[in-house]
């Protein structure tokens, strides 16, 4: 094909999938605007009632909102593996899911982002997390993984925002040619006056090579700070050195999962079906199935270290785990991303998208309920048994939380029409190269 | 296109870079070649020597400054109130090196973007609002302005001369017994 040809149609054909959306798009939106309505009114109920309405008590005081904070970090940690680690790699595949990718960071960090705030109950005291001068004279405390963790997150969702829209500008500026009347002169605005000069790309190819050298040791360090929230405490289960690898490989697995559940469904309805190849997901797929092995390998090491350790609580908490009250969530934990995802090694499931899609399902399920598992049987069997307990989330915590999925996903729908999904110069660029 | 200018438009960048290299070969110097690409265009670099980005600096200074920035701060809270916690010592260095790392990527990122937008120039508002983009194609402008400088000059200077030789003085000229 002539190569001005390609360009043509490539532009038109993503940009192209920014226009009018079809039916489904608007069922898609409804639900996911009427589930994070939900969540809202859930939320507001809350803070009039009190936490009293939610089931977190003494002794499981982290109940599903700090579940759903981790899951979501976890969810935002492969957007910046596949576009930040991938481009520093020049893993080309990466063109194919890069920016659907990146968006999903973004989301994920704000969605996450919310659950301290809602799990804080009094969130008009949320501003005491930051270091400010006050009238009390104190200031935070540094040594606290708390703190660490507003630092992380904050400095995850500025450099992920950061790098999302740096990427997108010269598909900004492409877009502003195709558009007509408020949506052009938003294009017009968000590409900043984007020439293209060799100038400005030559300090935009460096600018990105920075900020995917920043963003990639970010991935390392905010999940394992995450981590610390657990394993700084001596709670048996919790106080393990294993922590930060652990929950940095199941972020990316359960990251590279929530990849393919968008991408499949939007690769159809927006008809990307040539960007967007079997090839693409083959590559993506090994990306899951090595993580998986990971995320195995880690629940292996978890094991041995607690009964090679002979300290009776770690045990307990194990055995717990695995035949106590929450045994049947933790079986269909090992099956989702232990067992599943060995399917993979067959090459033929590996290129087969509708199965990809369904075991990405799956994955999404377990890598939630080992959050669950982990932060609910490490609490409600302690020490002490006078103080154990168990944990069952409210209906207020489960419309949170299924509000939180609208939340992410209406977001999603809506960058999907707003914004280019593909990197249009990235594509061109590549197509040059055949 | 204005006068001062020449427009080469192709569709491929094997044409656009062949057309670059022969300008240059032609004695063109590279200020005064302006290219526009639908990507980044690697070999253009070296065609036209531009040398490497200064964004690298700006990003240096602004991670250590973040980094030690951070560090200070941490420091300056726990002596401004001490308190101790955990029994673990006021400056408690392993402690505060995760948020120091985590503002020394911070302030990097941060600093790094808007000495971008320092280095070209942008946001641009004469082009937010008439925008000037190449499309899918490659092009190149030579700029004439310096050339045509060069010959005006040439031209004026050739008047002047024919001007002194038949004795049209200039008004400015001193006259004798007259100041200026």
């Amino acid at each position: 094909m002539n190569l001005k040809l390609f360009y043509d149609h490539v532009e038109q054909d993503v940009l192209g999938a920014m226009r009018k959306p079809k039916p489904v798009y608007w069922i898609a939106l409804g639900f996911s605007v009427l589930a994070f309505v939900c969540g809202l009114g859930a939320w507001g109920y809350q803070i009039f009632k009190g936490m009293g309405v939610a089931g977190i008590t003494h002794p499981v005081g982290w109940g599903v909102y700090i579940t759903n904070f981790v899951f979501w970090v976890g969810i935002a940690h492969s957007g910046t593996l596949i576009s930040a680690v991938l481009y520093l790699f020049r893993a080309r595949f990466r063109s194919a899911f890069n920016r659907t990718a990146e968006a999903m960071t973004v989301i994920a960090v704000m969605t996450a982002g919310l659950f301290p705030f809602i799990h804080l109950g009094r969130v008009w005291k949320a501003y005491y997390l930051f270091p400010y001068p006050n009238q009390r004279l104190l200031w935070v405390n540094f040594q606290s993984p708390l703190i660490w963790d507003v630092f992380a997150i904050s400095t995850y969702f500025t450099i992920s925002l950061i790098f999302f829209y740096v990427g997108m500008v010269p598909d900004l500026a492409a877009a502003r040619r195709h558009f007509t009347g408020f949506r052009q002169r938003l294009y017009k605005i968000l590409s900043l006056g984007w020439e293209g000069t060799l100038d400005q790309w030559r300090h935009y190819n460096r600018l990105y090579v920075f900020l995917a050298a920043f963003a990639t040791p970010l991935v390392v360090s905010v999940h394992s700070v995450v981590s610390w929230d657990f394993a700084m405490s001596i709670a048996p289960g919790w106080h393990s050195t294993l922590f930060a690898p652990y929950f940095v490989a199941g972020a990316i697995f359960s990251g590279t999962g929530m990849v393919i559940s968008l991408t499949v469904p939007m690769r159809k309805i927006l008809k990307l079906e040539t960007y967007i190849t079997v090839d693409h997901y083959e590559k993506i797929a090994k990306v899951l199935l090595v993580t998986a092995l990971i995320v195995s390998y880690s629940y292996i090491v978890e094991l041995c270290l607690a009964l090679y350790s002979g300290n009776l609580f770690e045990i307990s908490v194990f055995k717990y785990r695995m035949g106590g009250h929450y045994r049947f969530l933790y079986w269909v934990m090992i099956f989702c991303n232990v067992f599943m995802p060995l399917t993979l090694f067959i090459k033929k499931l590996r290129r087969n998208i509708k199965y990809l899609f369904v075991l990405s399902l799956f994955v999404n399920i377990g890598m939630w309920l080992e959050r669950f598992i982990i932060i609910v049987t490490s609490l409600a069997k302690e020490y002490d048994p006078y103080s154990w307990g168990t944990y069952t989330p409210r209906l207020v915590e489960i419309a949170i939380t299924i509000g939180s999925f609208g939340m992410f996903f209406m977001f999603f729908l809506i960058f999907t029409k707003m914004l280019p999904v593909l990197s249009i110069s990235e594509i061109k660029e590549q197509g040059e190269g055949k | 296109m204005t006068a001062n200018e020449r427009r080469f438009e192709y569709d491929s960048k094997e044409e656009f870079l062949e057309k670059l290299a022969a300008l240059v070969k032609e004695g063109v110097k590279p200020g005064a070649i302006t290219t526009f690409t639908p990507f980044h265009v690697h070999e253009a670099e070296h065609i036209l020597k531009s040398g490497p980005s200064a964004l690298r600096y700006i990003t240096l200074a602004g991670a250590l400054a973040g980094f030690f920035l951070s560090f200070a701060f941490i420091i300056f809270t726990v002596l401004d109130w001490p308190l101790i916690t955990g029994g673990k010592p006021l400056i408690s260095i392993p402690a505060f090196i995760i948020v120091a790392f985590e503002c020394t990527i911070l302030i990097g990122g941060i600093i790094s973007f808007l000495g971008f937008l320092h280095l070209v120039r942008l946001p641009n508002i004469e082009r937010i609002v008439d925008p000037r983009e190449c499309g899918s194609r490659f092009i190149i402008i030579e700029e004439l302005a310096a050339d045509e400088r060069g010959e005006k000059q040439k031209r004026r200077r050739e008047e002047e001369k024919k001007r002194s030789k038949n004795n049209i003085n200039s008004p400015w000229e001193k006259t004798p017994g007259v100041g200026r």
